[in-house]
């Protein structure tokens, strides 16, 4: 700002002193002659007079006053009631400053000639900014490392009271035939108020030890509604917490920056009563009885077969015995068969001996009949002994023998024979009869 | 494992559902395979009874009506308890 050092220097040696209503004539003229831009921001503190309409502009990081005349309002082209508290809207216009007067108060604004609510394009550039600034940050990895119990006893939810999302989880979970404890953090989910009200809900319920996971969700909505689960400091604040957040905000196609940092990003609040409660209770308790039914069988199984095996064990002792007992029996039947016989055979040879003894005994009562039949014999046995062959053989003959011992009478019988024999009374000689071919 | 580590690791309670059904699929699937002799199938059954009956207690704690609270009345309470008498 130009200053003109119309005075003399006094006291702390600044210049001036100046009257008030020209300085703020030129800082008046100062600020118009900065460049105009757009703002974009959320809409707060609407107001109107008869002149012009004026409402604060801010964003997570400041706020700045902003008043557009009526007749450029109304130039704008907006819906009724489209400037409104909580609304996303893009102004153009530059700084300007009211120097006010006797009785009127010096005012300074940002001077929107034009407004418009911001497109999905202002948002979406917003929003790509930020989500690659808390990406390179490593704010979107913290919850995912966080562990998620499949079957936590509380769980927080964060959402509005009378919205539908709320309705839809609740019947989500007990189709999951969970009857855990729901913590409900209400806050409102659309306007300047949401996000630090998420965000304080969100702590709140994190720093309950009982709560294993918390919820936050919203039903469908444009960009621009749903404009606070971008929240920066909503997003930092869900990225930094011990607890596993399940993030259901709008539909399929809305992807807000809550999602990203949070632990699982989930499509429909129904979705998010699934991820929160990842066990299916009913199906883990019809699991559960069939492990019970298979530990049941595996016990029983194991004692069963083996008492049987050892039963059969202990039965084989038994067994065994009785088998040697039966051998046992039989031996001494066979024994005592035997033993009757070998009586029966001692008493037929005593028989016999007595039968020998008797008749000896009768022979040396017959006396000198005795004696002449004893004569007769040997001689009998002289004359028989005339006739042996050994006799023969002793006085020089030769016995031909065929190969089997037979006797061989001819020369028809030696010359069918390959090999003979010739016995003398002092041993044998093996021949061989030569054939007379020609005979 | 001798018999003293079986027994401890039998009595030992499970950190957590998850943990305790992980647990016990890896005894049914050591029962199912047929190699366990007869003490350590006795031993993983009784671990397996001790699992179950666990699960099952997890299970109970929320099978009994979805309880709803809200976050602002817990605070005052535990506000008003925490007032200097």
């Amino acid at each position: 700002m130009d200053q003109q050092p119309a005075q003399k220097q006094v006291g702390t040696g600044l210049p001036g002193p100046y009257s008030v209503g020209r300085y703020a004539g030129k800082l008046q003229e100062w600020m118009r002659e900065r460049a105009r831009v757009q703002l974009i921001g959320e809409v707060t503190g609407v107001g109107r007079s008869k002149v012009q309409a004026y409402f604060e502009l801010r964003d997570a990081d400041g706020a700045i006053p902003c008043a557009i005349w009526l007749n450029d309002l109304e130039r704008a082209g907006l819906s009724d009631g489209a400037l409104r508290d909580g609304a996303e809207v893009v102004i153009s216009g530059g700084l300007d400053y009211y120097p006010g007067g006797g009785q009127a108060s010096p005012n300074f604004c940002f001077r929107a000639t034009h407004v418009r609510l911001a497109g999905e394009g202002d948002l979406i550039a917003r929003l790509e900014a930020l989500r690659k600034q808390l990406r390179a940050e490593g704010l979107f990895e913290l919850q995912k490392q966080l562990h998620r119990p499949r079957l936590p006893k509380a769980i927080g939810v964060v959402t509005a009271e009378t919205g539908a999302a709320r309705r839809d989880l609740l019947a989500g979970l007990q189709r999951r035939g969970w009857g855990g404890s729901v913590i409900w953090g209400f806050a409102p989910v659309q306007d300047r108020h949401a996000a630090p009200a998420i965000g304080r809900a969100v702590q709140d319920l994190a720093a309950r030890p009982e709560v294993e996971a918390i919820v936050v969700t919203r039903g469908g909505g444009s960009l621009a509604d749903l404009w606070a689960f971008c929240d920066e400091t909503l997003c930092r604040t869900v990225a930094m917490l011990r607890v596993p957040v399940v993030s259901a905000v709008g539909h399929e196609r809305d992807k807000t920056l809550i999602d990203d940092v949070a632990a699982v990003a989930c499509s429909t609040p129904t979705h998010a009563a699934e991820a929160a409660v990842p066990l299916d209770c009913i199906a883990a308790r019809e699991s559960l009885e069939r492990c019970a039914v298979s530990l049941r069988r595996a016990g029983e199984g194991a004692v069963g077969t083996r008492s049987r095996h050892l039963g059969a064990l202990a039965r084989g002792p038994a067994r065994a015995l009785q088998r040697e007992r039966g051998k046992l029996n039989q031996k001494i039947r066979e024994i005592r068969a035997a033993s009757e016989r070998g009586l029966a055979e001692r008493a037929a040879s005593q028989k016999r001996i007595g039968s020998v003894v008797l008749e000896r005994a009768r022979n040396r009562a017959a006396g000198a009949d005795m004696e002449k039949r004893q004569a007769a014999l040997r001689r009998a046995m002289v004359a028989l002994r005339a006739h042996e062959p050994e006799r023969t053989l002793e006085r020089g003959y030769a016995l031909v023998e065929g190969e089997g011992g037979e006797p061989l009478g001819s020369a028809a019988e030696v010359s069918a024979e390959e090999r003979i024999s010739l016995r003398f009374s002092d041993g044998r000689v093996r021949a061989r009869p030569e054939r007379d071919d020609a005979a | 494992m001798d018999e003293s580590e079986r027994d401890l690791s039998v009595m030992t309670q499970p950190d957590s559902y998850e943990a305790a059904v992980e647990r016990l699929e890896e005894i049914i699937d050591r029962l199912d395979s047929g190699q366990a002799g007869l003490r350590e199938t006795l031993d993983l059954c009784k671990e397996g009874r001790e699992l179950v009956k666990y699960c099952a207690a997890e299970l109970d704690e929320v099978g009994e009506g979805l309880k709803e609270l809200r976050l602002d009345d817990l605070a005052a309470k535990l506000e008003v308890g925490s007032e200097p008498s």
